[in-house]
Parts: C-alpha cells; structure tokens; sequence
C-alpha cells in the first residue's frame, strides 16, 4: 500500500466532531482526496458518547487539560450503588442536542440519504419543575401545553390564562407578516420576558412557560430569537407524526450523526485514522505540510479543523446522571397513534432551587431525561443530562436539580443514582475563521436544541475545498449507493 | 396494525463484515443480497452499506450490511461500523493461514470493545478451492485437508475448534458456487436472542419487536402505516 506522504491530499479533516463530520459527508461523493484524522482514540470529537470506559479515560484526559474545552471532569459512584451494568451498556452523550422537525440538519441527512442509518426517536412532553412552598403541597412537574389541543385540555391553568396563551401561539405562528410584525419590532432586542408582560399581560407562570419553549440557558433570550423558536417548535409540531415536535437520533445523539457522516466518508474513499493528530506544520500559499503524531509527514492543500481555545465567558455545567428505574411516566405519547417518546424535558426555572448553603439557582437548570430507548442505557435505567450556565456553586444547583427531580417523580421509593459523570463546556470561537489553506470550525455550541447556525460554516468549508467545482444547489444532495435502495416493501 | 393480515414482527439487525483484505468479504455480501459472483472484483474503497432482509417462520430481520475494506492498515474504521452492531461476520480465507490470525485478531477486538451480546460468526471462505468443497459433493468427509491438489491450509477441525472454545458461530463457505452463504446469514438471524431486538419491553408490551418500529420516527415522508412497517428509516 502507497504510504501517506505519496499523496497530495485534496483536504485534511482534523477531528471527527460533528462539523469536521459533516464536512465528510458532504465531500463524500466529490472524489476528493480526504485523510480525516482525529487525535482522539474515539469518534465524535465534542460530540462524542461514551461507554463507562470510555468516559472514565476522558475524564482522566480532560484533567490532564488536554480537552481544551472541558474542565472539571469527574466522575462519582456511589459507594452503595448495585445495579451498575457493564461499561458498553452504555453510550452517554456528551451531546445530547433535541432536533427539532424542521432543522435544516434533518433535510440534509434526508438529501444525503445518511438517515438510513440513523434511527430517530421521539422527544416528547415537555416540563416545568415548582418546588414545594410549603410543607403541605408536595413539589412537582407539570406538563406544559404546547398544541392547541393541549391548552384546550389542560387543567394546569385557568380559563383565563389559557385565552391568553392560545392569543400568544397564534401570534407567533404569525409574527412575521403585518400586523404582528408591527407589534414585536420594536422589543426586537430586549428580553422576551419583559414583551410577554407589556404586550400580553403574562404572568410568571406563563412566562416561564414560554421561556421553557425557547430553551434559553440565561433565561433572557430577546424578542427576536425567543419568537422564532418558538415558531420553530410549532411549526415542527407533527411533521413526522402526531404529537411531537422533535426528534432524538438513537445511540448518543449527534455522536450517531458524527459517525455516520464518517462512515460516509470512508465509504466514498477517505482515509480514516484515529489517534492521531497534527505535531506541526510549515504553512505555504496553497499547501500546508503537517508533521502527524503518527511520523508521518504529509502535504495537502487544505486543512480543516475545530476551534479548540476558551474564550474566557461563561461555560455550560453539565452532570449526566444513571439512574435505576425506568422513570415510565415521563414517557407517555399524550395523542393517539404518536410515537412513544424516548426523551422528555424538565425545565427548573431560575430561583425554583436552592442549594445546602442557601444559594439560589441564578439561572435556569434544563434537565434532559432518555428512556433506555435510546441505547444510551440498559433496560429498567434511564440517563439524566443537566445544563445549567456555569456560575456561582453550579455543582451544588445541579446536584440539587437532580435530588428535586428524583423526588419529584416516585410516589415511592426514589429511584436510586447509579452513575454520575460532571464537567463543565467552556465556550470558544463563536465564527469560522479562513485563512488560506486553512479552515477553523467554531466551538460546538452549548444550545440545548440543535441550531443551525451550525451548519453554515460545513458549507463553506465545504466550497473552499471544492472550489470552481462547487454546485450550491448540489449541496449534500446524492443519490442512494448501489444496494442501499429500500427493497422491502411487504408483500 | 393496521392490516388485517398482520405482518411479521420486523427488526433490523446492524452486521459487520471484518477480516483481512482478499478473503471475500465483498464477494460474500454480493452473494447473499444479489446471488451473484464476480471473479475478479474490484477491491472495495472504504466500506460500502447494503440491506437484506432475511425471512424467518417468526419473524423478518432486516440486515443492514457494512462491509469494510482496504484499510487494513488504519485499523481506525473499524470502531465506527462494529460500534452498536448486533452481528458480525470475521472472514478468513481456508487457503491462506495468515488470514485466520487476522480473523482470531478481530474476534479479540470485538469481545473487546463491541456491544456485549454480539452475535459472532467465523467463516472461512473460498470453500470451492479445496477438494471437499469442489462442485456437488460436500459429503466428501475423508477429504481430510491435507491432500495434495488441495489449496486448503486451514482445517475444519482446527478453526471449528477455536470457533467452540469462543463461543462463535462456525460455517465454511465459498461465494464462488454460494454454498452455505444464506446458511451463515439464517443462522446469525436465528442467534439474535428475541430481546436485543427489542428495545421496548415495558410492562406488558406484548408485541414488543413490532413495537421497536413503532418508536421510530420515519423522516421519509409522512407516516403511511404500510410504509412504517417495512421502511426503517
Ligand atoms: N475461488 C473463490 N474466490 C473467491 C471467493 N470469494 C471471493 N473470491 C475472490 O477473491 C478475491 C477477493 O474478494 P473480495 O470479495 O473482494 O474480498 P474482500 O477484500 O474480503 O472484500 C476476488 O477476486 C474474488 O473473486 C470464493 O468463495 N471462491
Ligand atoms: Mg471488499
């Protein structure tokens, strides 16, 4: 076999995030000369899911502060703990991004025909957390309406405010033509929360409602991103099938978008080599010449690669927690003939939690819960992934989110913490950066819900590789490889 | 659910195909899903997917068939295509020794780091090179393998030996004349125990493989239920 450094390489991907990914996937069919090197001994870069081993030699990588976007990695085993199932059981996410039905990600994985092998789940109701004010009223989760039909049936509000909500859906449906327009415009950058109270007399109950929909990690997202998420989520609502609005892929979310975009890549012909990574490089005008881990010296005329220094704001805590019981009441389809979901969503609104040493939680704490549906776990356990912005004691507001959820959900006896795994997501680079032979993906973002403001840059790195022979309206759009047509239809 | 005559359970079964280049772990596949040869294929680039549905009394299993190549030498693909695999297929070539330690080599790794619970076949192929596996006879018992004219350098006994001892499923083959091709892929589907595929097994979900369907969301139009069933994407 020709050794590495006999080629010039078209493009060098480094990294198997899911830009870098991505990035394959697009050029999988270009004919292009692709070395796709990742310095990691897995795949999936930022966006990665983990086996326990897995997870414990990042952590030990992490602390050694050679993740540079991740610190304070631990992991925690309760000393009591039984019911722990073997390492590859599980697949925890270090994305575990929701996709809602009408992101762009989806309609390129359909022109693609990458989803064939990816396996899309349900994500299901959404809820909000209120603690107990007093020692009577036991703390809970209350489901929040957000369909016509589910406003019309809830008891969880008044007529009134019901009236009220059914107004501010209709609006955002909406809200971007004449008069609604109007309306918005301009609160367009000033919190959503101050537009709800002002133009629709919202209370606290339904703003933080509304506030869940978005998503928002500070809470203040502004008028005009908070109305077209929220849009969005309508707008998904039922695409795919009555009674959901977003969808999971199967086995460690985005990671499964990651590896198949890969697969993708090899099978049009890139070379594939983990565990290795770029020493040095001489940079040229129209070539750059890397110096691999590996000792191997090659020469290419792109590379590619991912932003991987904090830029110093706010980070993203995250605890993924294992818990021992199958937590089936979260997982119900609320409409006939739906899906039942493999992910539901719990919201703890900002002060709804305070930690031993009497902290408030400053902002709101978003709890994912998958189902073993999902292969991320074994049947009868679930996994738990916690995102709050990483100020004040975050450890201590997350620990206290999940000690609230767990008592919040069993009428008996509280499921048991199997497993937790903690660290908190620095922020990088928000943009691409191109100079000249070389392409820098931002960091990967910390959104709750997939964002494609994340595809973008994929799609420019994707014309500067190409170059003349770049066809827009091409654009991850392929035909089905040979034997991979769908035959079975039933007879 | 919707048909009066209703259709099997269907499960798709994710398969991986490793082993040393030139066994005939292409040819294999060509073999099972479009009962064809070709004698001097050209080399697989990366990996290539392929389904095949395979029909039990019970059940349908649909296999999704990632077959890996030409990169040997980075064994880095690998992890992507046996990651969540149900089943896999480690080729060696019964002439060629050198391919049978490249297959145990496999078999390591997958106990290693693929999902617990994989089903394993171990094939040797090429069946039709040596003096057993020749045309129409396979009853040729005393063949023995060590006869001259034989190209055989691999015995039954001791790969059969080593395939017990791992608890692998064991089958020679040849993709040249297809025999016991569709015999290995029968046997895999038969081996997937009932609950891997499965997902779903909540209190009293009594068609539980149909139901692992049922979750999925299918991002190919909208939901026809006679679409759902077979389609699983
Ligand atoms: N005689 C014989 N040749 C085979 C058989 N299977 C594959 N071959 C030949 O072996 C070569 C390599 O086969 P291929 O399927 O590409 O191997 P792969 O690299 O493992 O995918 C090709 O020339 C095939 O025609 C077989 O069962 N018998
Ligand atoms: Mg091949």
């Amino acid at each position: 076999m020709e050794s590495l450094g006999d080629t010039l390489w078209d493009v060098v991907i480094s990294g198997t995030g899911l830009q870098q990914s991505l990035l394959a996937l697009a050029l999988s069919r270009s004919g292009k000369k692709i070395l796709h090197i990742d310095p990691n001994e897995f795949y999936g870069g930022s966006e990665a899911a983990f086996s326990l081993q897995d997870a414990k030699s990042w952590v030990t990588h992490a602390s050694n502060g050679s993740c540079g976007l991740v610190k304070s990695a631990s992991i925690a085993l309760p000393e009591d703990a039984t019911g722990l199932s073997p390492s590859r059981a599980y697949s925890l996410a270090l994305a575990p991004q929701l996709i809602h039905a009408r992101s762009a990600i989806l309609s390129q994985l359909v022109s693609s025909r990458a989803y064939r092998q990816v396996e899309f789940l349900a994500v299901g109701s959404f809820f909000i957390f209120s603690p107990s004010r007093d020692s009577a009223e036991a703390s809970g989760l209350t489901r929040i309406p957000s369909t016509r039909e589910e406003v019309f049936s809830t008891t969880a509000i008044s007529a009134k405010e019901k009236r009220l909500l059914m107004k501010f859906l209709k609006f955002v449906l909406d809200h971007e033509s004449s008069p609604h327009l109007e309306t918005w415009q301009e609160h367009a950058d000033s919190p959503l929360v101050d537009f709800l109270q002002k133009e629709f007399k919202m209370g606290g109950e339904l703003q933080t409602y509304i506030i869940t929909l978005t998503l928002s990690l500070d809470g203040q997202i502004n008028t005009r991103d908070g109305l077209a998420v929220i849009r969005r989520h309508l707008s998904s609502m039922g695409v795919y099938g009555p009674g959901f609005a977003a969808i999971y892929p199967k086995w460690g979310g985005l990671s499964e978008i990651a590896q198949v975009s890969c697969r993708a890549g090899a099978v049009g012909g890139a070379v594939y080599m983990l565990g290795t990574g770029i020493e040095t490089m001489e940079i040229a005008e129209d070539e750059v010449e890397l110096h691999l881990t590996s000792g191997d010296n090659i020469k290419t005329r792109m590379l590619v690669r991912a932003d991987d220094s904090p830029s110093g704001q706010t980070g993203v805590g995250r605890l993924v927690a294992v818990v021992g019981s199958p937590l089936t009441s979260l997982f119900e389809a609320t409409v006939e003939g739906a899906p039942r979901p493999a992910v539901a969503l719990i919201a703890f609104p900002a002060g709804s939690l305070s930690t031993a040493a009497g902290e408030e939680s400053a902002y709101p704490v978003y709890l994912s819960v998958h189902s073993s549906e999902t292969g991320e776990c074994p049947v009868g356990q679930s996994v738990l992934y916690l995102t709050t912005l990483a100020t004040g004691n975050v450890t201590g507001i997350l620990e206290r989110a999940l000690d609230a959820f767990i008592h919040a959900t069993s009428d008996s006896q509280a499921p048991q913490v199997l497993y937790r795994l903690q660290y908190e997501q620095l922020p990088g680079a928000d943009t691409a950066r191109a100079e000249g032979p070389i392409f820098t993906f931002p960091a990967p973002s910390p959104s709750l819900s997939f964002d494609d403001s994340v595809l973008e840059p994929v799609q420019e790195a994707w014309k500067k590789v190409m170059g003349e022979a770049a066809a827009e309206a091409e654009y991850m759009v392929f035909e089905d490889r040979e034997g991979a047509m769908d035959d079975d239809v039933y007879e | 659910m919707a048909d009066s005559s209703a259709p099997k359970p269907s499960s798709s079964v994710k398969l991986v195909l490793l082993g040393e280049a030139a066994v005939g772990k292409s040819s294999l596949v060509l073999r099972f899903v479009n009962n064809d040869f070709q004698e001097n294929k050209e080399p697989t680039i990366g990996a290539a997917f392929l389904t095949q549905k395979c029909n039990l009394p019970t059940r349908t299993i649909k296999f999704e068939i990632w077959d890996t190549a030409g990169q040997e030498r980075f064994a880095s693909l690998a992890p992507m295509y046996y990651r969540n695999a149900q089943a896999a297929l480690v080729v060696y070539d019964l002439t060629k020794p050198t391919s049978l330690i490249k297959a145990k080599h496999w078999v390591a790794e997958l106990q290693r780091q693929a999902s617990p619970g994989i089903v394993i076949a171990l094939v040797g192929n090429k069946l039709d090179l040596t003096e057993d596996g020749t045309g129409s006879g396979g009853d040729a018992e005393d063949a023995g393998g060590e006869d001259s004219g034989d190209a055989r350098k691999i015995s039954t006994e001791e790969a059969k030996t080593y395939a017990e001892e791992e608890g692998l499923l064991f089958f020679e083959t040849s993709a040249k004349t297809g025999f016991n091709v569709t015999e290995v892929f029968t046997a895999i589907a038969n081996a997937i125990p009932e609950t891997s595929l499965k997902t779903a097994r909540g209190p009293g979900a009594s068609h539980a493989a149909a139901r692992t369907e049922e979750q999925r969301v299918n991002l190919n139009g909208p939901r026809d239920p006679n679409a759902k069933e077979g389609c699983a994407c």
